[in-house]
């Protein structure tokens, strides 16, 4: 016992963050123990958000808790209500028409895109251009249009219902042809957005060698997602997904797992979503957008995992008598946050919040379960 | 007009604070005071985070227990005259959140906003629309510029 008090080290610096903090727009807390300005320790609490939706959910028809997953998350709100009509298409064996699931597929990458755009935007105000992130946001608002034009709502826009996706989103000729002049557009801004944002030099010398999580530590920590891809592990769900099959698109990494990576990771993301979308409206199968003819029963818990723009996306129930039993939902930022108290030490105290934005947190979804745990 | 609410009218600070909802609707006031299409700044109304400079306060979110104190304390910290928008469907009634299994009670939440702080305008939504908050910061700006 005297050996472990002499080999603790006393840290008596510690400059705490939050719950409420002006480079956070969402409520955590950070801790940082600093020594000479330079982080050794980091320590991050979420738990202020919670509101129990698993617990909402439990009893509800699968129809309703569906639409309620979407409530989960304001940013990736398509692939939550996505994932919980899978569980309940896997456990009733439900077809689900091409059209629909190609339609999904569009709303998906339509949904990454504009997260990571809001990641771009985020991360460019935090490192203090305030002109990068205006431009991002301005190209997200095509986006946002294309995204209102299809579900009729800016954020929820519920494409998915059980057995395809609900007639409002259907693709006709009009919003096919506005769909392909917007992907033209954001790919046009984007590409002259990347020009510029890596032949700034000061930009670069910013985000450079900061922030670094090795590839042994981001497997260690079971980190997913793009924040695992740009530590150079090639590792993505959609090659798994059998709604990804006739898509031909590229796993994208990068090397070094700094901010650097982890930025030009989403700006490279982006172009292929845009691939994808394009390969979807050219090859948009006929056909009903809907499956009606299933009938419901009771189902042990069944599981579903999907690529998020954050990560994997677990969700899991059982059904009876058309309710929702032992709902479980699992979300991308969880395993991420492991990544952002790491990615923080040994480097500047100034880049602490550079470090948990470039893991692309969302907390409001991250808030789950709490587990009490007796010692 | 007086010299105080001429200047106050040209320098509004909204403060944001989330509570616990989706965050689809911080993103859209964000996006509705910062972003380049909507752009509110153009009107001189900016965005903080510090309780002592701000003029308007918004909230989202359906204040859950954990987010009840930290709540009363920001509206404190703000000085007079001082305006409350509850922005989205969680912020005026609870939301989806409120209830569980019909009218139970979820006793995660404290409630919506108006049984913790005195509310001024309210914006419904879910998630609320760019315009629609513009709309409702400008109906609570005479709070703030006949203020004495």
């Amino acid at each position: 016992m005297d050996d472990k008090k002499e080999n603790r080290m006393v840290i008596e610096a510690e400059v705490p963050m939050g719950t409420v903090h002006p480079a956070a727009l969402e409520p955590y807390r950070l801790r940082l123990f600093v020594e000479d300005e330079i982080v050794r320790d980091a320590e991050m609490t979420v738990g202020v958000n919670h509101r129990g939706v698993e617990r909402i959910m439990e009893g509800l028809p699968v129809e309703k808790a569906n639409s309620l997953t979407e409530k989960i998350c304001g940013i990736c709100s398509n692939i939550h209500i996505w994932n919980s009509c899978r569980v309940a298409e896997t456990a009733l064996e439900i077809d689900v028409p091409e059209r629909a699931i190609y339609i999904r597929v569009i709303m998906g990458e339509l949904e990454r895109l504009h997260s990571h755009l809001l990641y771009l935007a985020h991360g460019s105000e935090v490192l203090g251009h305030e002109t990068f992130s205006m431009r991002i946001f301005y190209i997200r608002e095509t986006i946002m249009d294309l995204l209102e034009m299809i579900g009729g709502n800016r954020v929820q826009y519920g494409s998915a219902v059980l057995g395809g996706v609900r007639p409002r989103c259907e693709l006709d000729e009009m919003r096919i042809k506005k769909l392909t002049a917007g992907m033209d557009l954001v790919e046009e801004k984007l590409t002259a957005f990347a020009d510029r944002f890596v032949s700034d030099p000061m930009v670069m010398s910013r985000i450079t060698g900061v922030g670094v999580t090795s590839q042994k530590d981001a497997l260690r920590l079971a980190c997913s997602g793009p924040t695992l891809r740009a530590t150079g592990v090639k590792s993505d769900l959609r090659t798994e997904m059998f709604e990804y099959y006739p898509f031909d698109f590229e796993v994208i990494t990068q090397d070094d797992g700094d901010v650097k990576s982890q930025l030009l990771m989403r700006v490279f993301e982006n172009f292929e979503a845009i691939k994808i979308i394009r390969q979807a409206i050219r090859d948009l199968p006929d056909g009903p957008i809907t499956n009606r003819s299933w009938e419901m029963q009771d189902t042990p818990i069944t599981k579903s995992y999907i690529e998020a723009p954050r990560g994997t996306l677990y969700h899991s129930y059982a059904l009876e008598d058309g309710r929702v039993r032992n709902c479980v939902i699992r979300t991308p930022s969880m395993a991420n946050i492991g990544a952002m108290q790491y990615s923080a030490i040994g480097h500047h105290i100034t880049d602490a919040q550079l470090c948990v934005v470039q893991c692309d947190p969302c907390f409001t979804c991250t808030d789950r379960a709490i587990e009490i745990i007796k010692l | 007009m007086s010299l105080k609410s001429y200047s106050r009218g040209r320098a509004v600070h909204v403060m944001l604070v989330y509570t616990g909802g989706c965050n689809g609707c911080d993103i859209e006031i964000v996006n509705c005071i910062l972003s380049p299409k909507f752009d509110a700044e153009q009107y001189k109304v900016f965005l903080t985070w510090n309780p002592r400079e701000a003029d308007v306060l918004v909230v989202t979110g359906p204040v859950t227990k954990q987010n009840e104190q930290p709540l009363r304390e920001i509206y404190k910290a703000i000085p007079e005259p001082k305006a409350v928008v509850a922005a989205g469907a969680c912020a005026l009634m609870g939301g989806v959140y409120k209830n569980c299994h019909g009218d139970i009670p979820s006793e995660e939440i404290a409630g919506p906003v108006d049984q913790i702080i005195p509310v001024d305008a309210k914006v419904p939504g879910c998630a609320v629309r760019p315009q629609d908050v513009v709309a409702g910061l400008v109906s609570a700006l005479p709070l703030l510029l006949n203020a004495e």
